[in-house]
């Protein structure tokens, strides 16, 4: 579906993109990940055929985007950082301009524009000036123009940027939504939105690509899981049991009230250890009142990449 | 061309929905007004000679208002990215802006008939000289048009683009200053590029092709270059 084969973008004597490749099937959601400046912005422009890259070659759906630009952006809904809105413009004649511009058929223009005003949630404010809308609004509209078409592919960039967590939701919902039809590009450096979104994470530092995984992949790579036990007993008991216990690793017991502690443990990922630890706490008489597991997020993922 | 017309009527829905085309409208109208009984209670003549004369003054300080936005204000609320990455091709961006801003100009100029009534109603007026000083100054304007389309798609400031239609246009306007002091090639030079020595022509009711190659030649010229410019997204490197 899309095909990236060693791109590279410079801007003056500033190297924007450093000899990308990367794939993506159809169907896929795939988020880019990256700190501001990381060549997110850059890599999606290129994409939707706006800005020629210094060299290497795109292809979308078999077409090269330099050779096609015009039909490839047919293919492509896009979404810019800022939403492009006229704001003198009422939302529905914003949308009509955008089907015309983006080859509706005039027989289905009123019809598509209607289907996407619902699928966006606009209806209500079908007639409204866009300036007078909110931000969350505006970025509905911005998503409607995209997919107005009828695009195979969908590029996001920061959807949900400057949103409050309302309208971060709904905007979450929509893009859900889109992804069972579609192939879905976003960007974000919101990582919870990438882990609840995305199945794919491509990792942007400086331009390079640090990491290109399934989510799951780059959360459980490497590190041990790290539980929480929350526990009723004596101390010393407790600190006896999880010595006895072998392969987990007592990182810090805390005091919560009379003689309940929460014991905060590393373990490997092994099931038969959890038992080991579990048959050693009963031994010495503590009482497990809780446990809770904590999985690496791929925040941490992210920000140890970056370091 | 369904683009094309749909980019143009967005220009002119732009432009009726801020205050801009109505202050430019009724504004232009009142001085052109003033100016139309003031020239005819002086010189008592059935003609629209001196009335042309002094839009053609006017269009070079109106136009630059009408064109300073067109390009301007779209790369600079980011709907520049929008219209560009829409399987819409350069040319037909290019077109259906001149298109917008042409048929707003060319509705100015409607707007100045009644004038023509006036000294048809009172005498008998050479019609055809009137016919050819609409041609001229319609086309003196769609030539006005295309600079300041041109200057709109180099910046992403509305006041740079501005000024230098503002240059420009003084330029084409005023060159005839220099000529006393010119000669030879150069006088030549000044003269052909000098706008008045087209237009008045047409106002007196000549219709020359030299005088129509001028003014198509120029809007073409200003339109590829705009087109150019868009193609080499040259805001982004200035």
């Amino acid at each position: 579906m899309i095909s990236v084969k060693h791109i590279s973008k410079q801007f003056g004597v500033c190297e924007a993109l450093k000899n990308i490749s990367f794939e993506i099937p159809s169907g896929e959601i795939v988020g880019f990940l990256g700190q501001n400046g990381a060549g997110k912005t850059t890599l999606m422009r290129i994409l939707t055929a706006y800005l020629p890259p210094s060299s290497g070659e795109a292809f979308i759906c078999g077409e090269n985007i330099l050779s096609h630009p015009v039909g490839i952006r047919r293919k492509i809904g896009y979404l810019p950082e800022n939403p492009p809105l006229y704001s003198t413009m009422t939302v529905k004649n914003y949308l009509r301009f955008a089907a015309r511009l983006k080859d509706v058929s005039v027989k289905y223009e009123k019809a598509q524009v209607d289907h996407v005003l619902s699928e966006c949630h606009l209806l209500e404010v079908k007639d409204h000036l866009i300036a007078t809308l909110s931000k969350g609004y505006k970025q509905r509209v911005g998503i409607a123009q995209a997919i107005i078409h009828e695009p195979e592919v969908i590029i996001l960039d920061e959807p949900t940027n400057g949103l409050d967590p309302v309208q971060i939701q709904h905007v979450r919902q929509l893009i859900r939504r889109l992804e069972s039809k579609r192939t879905v590009i976003i960007s974000t450096h919101i990582l919870s939105e990438i882990e609840q979104l995305a199945q794919r994470v491509l990792i942007l530092k400086k331009g390079e690509i640090v990491a290109d995984n399934a989510i799951e992949q780059i959360v459980v790579s490497d590190e041990k899981k790290q539980l929480f036990v929350t526990v009723k007993g004596k101390e010393e008991m407790i600190e006896q049991a999880v010595k006895e216990a072998n392969d987990v690793k007592q990182i810090n017991i805390k005091f919560l009230e009379d003689d309940l502690f929460e014991v905060h443990l590393e373990n490997t990922n092994n099931v038969s250890h959890y038992n080991q630890m579990i048959q050693s706490f009963l031994k010495y008489q503590v009482k497990i009142v809780s446990m809770r597991e904590k999985k690496n997020s791929l925040e941490e993922a992210f920000l140890k990449i970056h370091k | 061309m369904k683009k094309i017309f749909a980019i143009a009527q967005k220009e002119l829905s732009v432009y009726f929905r801020s205050p801009i085309a109505y202050v430019v409208l009724i504004v232009t109208i009142v001085i052109f007004n003033v100016f139309f009984f003031a020239i005819i209670d002086n010189n008592e003549e059935a003609t629209l000679r001196d009335i042309f004369k002094v839009m053609e003054f006017l269009f070079v300080f109106i136009i630059p208002i009408l064109t300073m936005k067109v390009f301007s204000e779209e790369k600079q609320m980011g709907t520049m990215e929008f219209l560009m990455t829409t399987p819409t091709q350069n040319n037909e961006i290019v077109l259906g802006k001149y298109l917008g801003v042409l048929l707003f100009f060319s509705f100015l100029i409607i707007l100045t008939i009644p004038y023509y009534g006036i000294i048809e109603f009172f005498s008998r007026p050479d019609r055809m000289a009137i016919l050819t000083g609409y041609i001229g100054i319609w086309l003196e304007g769609a030539f006005f048009i295309s600079i300041g389309l041109m200057v709109s798609s180099w910046t992403k400031s509305q006041i740079v683009a501005a000024i230098l239609s503002y240059l420009f246009l003084f330029l084409v306007y005023f060159s005839s200053l220099a000529d006393k002091y010119t000669n030879g090639v150069v006088k030549a030079i000044v003269k052909y590029s000098n706008v008045m020595t087209h237009s008045e022509n047409f106002i007196v009711g000549i219709l020359s092709s030299s005088d129509l190659i001028y003014f198509f030649s120029g809007i073409l010229f200003c339109l590829v270059m705009t087109r150019i410019s868009i193609d080499t997204k040259i805001w982004d490197n200035v």
